[in-house]
Formats: structure tokens, C-alpha cells, sequence
């Protein structure tokens, strides 16, 4: 249901405000970030070329592999729990009422948070869920234990970000015209038919959207990481992330500039990968039109 | 004619996920404002000069009188609300422009373009602050909302864009021809009637911006060294030896309300913004 667009290479007018703003905040400090990478950086007027030297330093050693390791299983783990949820969620909710409003204010309220002060409310959640778990006799010890923190780091993502999943996923519930519904009733299909045939493929586009969101933030996840454990028990959850912000921190600039560069073509690879794997089933959505439907 | 729901059975079972998820929602709420409403400190010499004789614990308006009665707490309120009306008054009108093109035209390299913006907003906040930092402090934009305003457009543009492009290809084309052919110019069909259409579509994508741009950290912190700091700012420099956690609580809770005030007003657009489209 793609609608036939006209062919006219003067709307590139319009996108030019788009392109200077991007390309003053968003391409020209990147391009510096690349140069500061191939140079070791003293103060910002002294600088010595050393090309890829960083590079090489930085992707033979084991540490960046073991981060990396542990950052693409966080994804992978907030990816496969806050999607699914995101989409129960979303699909549970009422669609028309005063309930509606309820849910949506509630559900926002996570996303509102400033970040720096997640970690300090979930240390206090955490303190009172370990001090109630010890009094029926079960051991969370989230500071120590790996396990345990890695159990506490999901919990706090998925509390702070499944909401974006259901609004994304509810805005195109409501899109369903009532008809759809109504003819899958008089065929007498199932609850689950009609999620599978109608409800999802609906939702495809917003979920690519989905996706692609959680994904980046995630993968690149660092103040609510380091101010709850600090990426302990001794390495157990030393992101990408938390490497590349104690390089900042300790004014490393060029190994960090490096870092960042890596970091970058790792999320736009990935971040191609999905869009390539959802594109291939292509979809009417208006949400992910434009990524989701290739050839028109 | 039925609405949807009525064709399809809502047991409470049913709501159960949502249901459940906010519960879980709720809990470190319920833990924040119950810290707020209470004394979280000793007395200290500063409220013995003050008179008011408290103890831990107490059940207390104080922390949300402190946070009224701190200059600097109430100055960084001001600020993070003009850089966030700052910025969507500067990323609305771009991306509106942007994603009418993407909606209406194909063009050499439109896919590409479209994905290209999505790829900015992949860079590493953590490594763009300091290049973002020399390049306004040469333009001399440091310490004021505007440069913040400015260096979150790196992430809401592309968000918008977006957003405003499915809610533009939601409004048939047709409406644009008769325009064209009535005489209007580009520039008064826009006024006059592309954007009263898409007013839900804007107040969804202001949503978006004020979200990402409201608790965001990295750039914040940089580009304001000795003033113009937000809330986010102003709570990290509570934390000291002696932390007053009930006012950081207080303060926390306050700048959660107006997002959810937001939220409230555009409630119906998220819900119901597609429905032009529907009609056709």
C-alpha cells in the first residue's frame, strides 16, 4: 500500500535546513573525533600524527573484546525482554477510556527521570529488595555477586525504557481501523490470530523503530552502569560503554576518540543488520515505511 | 457501528501484563516520594541559625520548601524549560520541512539520506561532547541554554523527522494537489493548512524532544561550566559529604512533573493520530 510518490530532486530544498543543522551539531564534531583518533592529543594545539597506532592498541587488546562480549549479551538480554514485554504490554492496554490517560501519565514517568538520578533510586530499591529477600531466607547479594547485579542492571533497564517500546507499539495499535476486528470476529479467529495477522504485522515497522532505539542506547549504555556498581563485581558488567567513559573522565582524549569511532561502526553495522533482516518482509506500515519498504 | 473493543473480549486476565508492569512501575516511585516528605538529615548548624528543630525520619514539607528557597535549584528549572522549548522550537520547523519532503518525493538518495540521519543519532554522546564543546566555545555559545538547545538537535532531529514524516503520509496527498492548484504557495499551504492537520503529529514529536532532551546528562554537564545549568546539573551538585537526600528527592520529584503534564495534554494524539487516513 505504498502510495506513488512524485519523482522531484528539488525537494532536496527542503531537507537542506535539516542538513546544515545535522551537519554543524552532528558531522563536523564527528569528523573531529576522527581526526583527534589518528592523532595522540597533549592540549588541544599540540598534536602528533600517529594514524592508526590507537586502533591497533585498542582492538588487540583482550579487554575491548571482553567488554564488547558483555555489552552485546546486555542488548541481546534487553532486547529479547523489553520488545516482547513492550508489545504484551502494549497489546493489554486499554484503547479508548479515562484508563488511557492513566496509563500513558504512569508509563511516562520513567522516561522522565534524569538520568543521573536512576542509580540512586535503585540502589534504594535494591537495598530494600535484598533486605525483604533475606527475611524470607533467599540470598540477592547484588553488589557481590555477578550474577545478582546483572539480575538488578536488566531490571533497572527494563523499568527505565520498556515504556518507549509500548507507546511506540500502542500508537500503531490504534491505527487498526475497527473493520479489521470485525471481520476476524465474524470469521471466529482467536485472540492469537488476530495478534499474529493483524495486530503484529501492523506493528512491524514501529518495532524496527523499536529496535534500532533500545539497541543504540543500550549498547552504549554508562551513567546509570557505573553509578550503581561500577561496572563490578570486578569486571563482570565493564561495558563498551564504561571503558570509553573512564578514558573521557581521565582526559584520554585520543584513545577515547578512538573507542568512539569503533563503537560508532559497530552500532551503524548492527544497526544495518536489522533494518536489512526487517526490510526483507515488507510491510504497509506507515511508522517504518520508509525503512521497512525498499524498492517502493 | 461498534468500536474495536467490542470485538474483542477484555477479560481482566488480559490486562494482566499491563496491569502488573505498572505496579512495578510504581514501586521506586512509591520509595521516592515517601523519601521526599521526610526529614533525611541531622540537624545541622544551617537549620539550628534557622530555628527549626527536626529529627530523621519526620513526616515534612521542608525538602519541597528548600528546594523554592535555593536560588540555584530554582534558577536551573528556568533554564532546563528554555532550553527545551529552545530546542523544539528549533528542531520542529527542520524536521517538519525534512519529513514533508521525505513523505511527498522521491529524490536521488532518499533512502540513504533517511538512514544517514538515523546514523547520526548513533554517534557516542560521551566522545561528540568535547569536539561540540570547542566548536560552540569558538562560536563563544558556552553557558547558555542555546547551546544545549543547539547540541540536542543531534538526537531529536532524526527522532522527529520520523515521527512527522508517518504522521504527514498519514494525510492523503490529494489535499496537497488541490492546495497547489488553488495557488497556494508552499509556504501557505504550510501555514494554512498542513500544520493545523498536523498539530497531533507536532505535539507527539515535541513530546519526543522534551523526553530525550529533559534528563539528558553529557552535553548538559559541558556545555555549561559556571551557569545556564539544568536540573539535572543542579541535582548532581546537591551530592556532597553531607547529602540532604530528601532535597535531591524533592527535587527529582518536581522535575518529573512537568513531562507528565506533557504527556497528559498529548495523550489523545498518540492515540488517535492517525485516523485522517482512516477515513480515506
Amino acid at each position: 500500500m505504498v502510495s506513488v510518490k512524485s519523482t522531484n530532486n528539488r525537494a532536496w530544498f527542503l531537507v537542506i535546513p535539516a542538513l546544515l543543522l545535522l551537519g554543524f551539531v552532528a558531522v563536523i564534531p564527528l569528523l573531529m573525533v576522527v581526526d583527534f583518533s589518528l592523532h595522540d592529543v597533549f592540549i588541544i594545539t599540540s598534536k602528533v600524527w600517529v594514524g592508526l597506532e590507537f586502533y591497533i592498541k585498542v582492538l588487540s587488546s583482550s579487554r575491548f573484546w571482553e567488554s564488547f562480549g558483555r555489552t552485546l549479551f546486555f542488548s541481546a538480554i534487553i532486547l529479547f525482554t523489553e520488545i516482547p514485554l513492550g508489545i504484551a504490554i502494549a497489546v493489554s492496554m486499554p484503547k479508548k477510556g479515562a484508563m488511557v490517560a492513566v496509563c500513558l501519565v504512569f508509563m511516562s514517568l520513567p522516561l522522565l527521570v534524569p538520568w543521573n538520578m536512576i542509580p540512586m533510586i535503585w540502589t534504594g530499591v535494591l537495598n530494600i529488595l535484598e533486605k525483604s529477600l533475606a527475611t524470607i531466607g533467599i540470598d540477592f547479594n547484588w553488589k557481590l555477586n555477578a550474577f545478582h547485579t546483572w539480575i538488578a542492571i536488566v531490571l533497572m533497564d527494563v523499568w527505565h525504557w520498556t515504556s518507549l517500546v509500548v507507546f511506540l507499539c500502542y500508537s500503531s495499535l490504534t491505527t487498526i481501523p475497527a473493520a479489521f476486528y470485525q471481520t476476524a470476529a465474524i470469521d471466529g479467529a482467536s485472540r492469537w490470530d488476530v495478534f499474529r495477522y493483524i495486530e503484529l504485522p501492523k506493528m512491524r515497522g514501529v518495532l524496527l523503530m523499536a529496535i534500532l532505539l533500545r539497541f543504540m542506547d543500550s549498547f552504549m549504555i554508562w551513567t546509570e552502569i557505573y553509578y550503581l556498581n561500577a561496572g563490578g563485581p570486578l569486571t563482570w558488567t565493564m561495558f563498551l560503554g564504561i571503558d570509553l567513559g573512564e578514558e573521557v573522565l581521565a582526559f584520554d582524549y585520543s584513545p577515547a576518540a578512538t573507542r568512539g569511532v569503533i563503537y560508532f561502526i559497530i552500532i551503524v553495522a548492527v544497526s544495518w543488520m536489522f533494518k536489512t533482516a526487517l526490510a526483507a518482509h515488507k510491510s504497509d506500515n506507515k511508522y517504518g515505511k520508509k525503512i521497512t519498504v525498499d524498492d517502493g | 457501528m461498534k468500536s474495536k473493543s467490542d470485538y474483542l473480549k477484555h477479560s481482566p486476565i488480559s490486562r494482566l501484563p499491563a496491569i502488573i508492569y505498572i505496579i512495578f512501575l510504581f514501586l521506586p516511585f512509591l520509595l521516592l516520594v515517601y523519601i521526599s516528605f521526610h526529614v533525611t538529615i541531622h540537624e545541622n548548624r544551617w537549620t539550628s541559625v534557622h530555628g527549626s528543630s527536626t529529627y530523621v525520619g519526620q513526616l515534612t514539607l521542608l525538602n519541597y520548601l528548600h528546594v523554592f528557597q535555593n536560588s540555584a535549584l530554582t534558577a536551573s528549572m528556568i533554564n532546563s524549560v528554555t532550553f527545551v522549548l529552545l530546542n523544539i522550537l528549533i528542531t520542529i520547523p527542520v524536521a517538519l520541512l525534512a519529513a514533508y519532503a521525505f513523505s511527498r518525493y522521491s529524490f536521488k538518495g532518499d533512502k540513504h539520506l533517511f538512514f544517514g540521519f538515523l546514523v547520526l543519532r548513533m554517534t557516542p554522546p560521551v566522545v561528540m561532547v568535547l569536539p561540540v564543546f570547542l566548536l560552540f566555545s569558538a562560536l563563544d555559545l558556552i553557558n547558555t541554554p542555546f547551546a544545549i538547545a543547539l547540541a540536542h538537535c543531534l538526537f531529536n532531529v532524526p527522532i522527529s523527522i520520523w515521527v512527522l514524516e508517518s504522521f504527514i503520509s498519514a494525510i492523503p496527498k490529494e489535499l496537497d494537489e488541490t492546495a497547489f492548484l488553488d495557488g497556494y504557495s508552499i509556504f501557505r499551504f504550510f501555514i494554512r493548512i498542513l500544520i493545523p492537520l498536523l498539530a497531533p503529529g507536532i505535539a507527539v514529536a515535541s513530546f519526543f524532544c522534551f523526553m530525550f532532551s529533559w534528563v539528558e546528562v553529557a552535553f548538559a554537564r559541558i556545555l555549561t561550566v559556571t551557569q545556564g545549568k539544568p536540573i539535572t546539573m543542579a541535582i548532581s551538585a546537591l551530592f556532597s559529604y553531607i547529602t540532604d537526600v530528601g532535597l535531591v528527592t524533592a527535587m527529582t520529584v518536581l522535575s518529573i512533573i512537568p513531562g507528565a503534564l506533557m504527556i497528559y495534554f498529548v495523550r489523545n494524539h498518540i492515540a488517535k493520530g492517525f485516523i485522517i487516513r482512516q477515513v480515506s
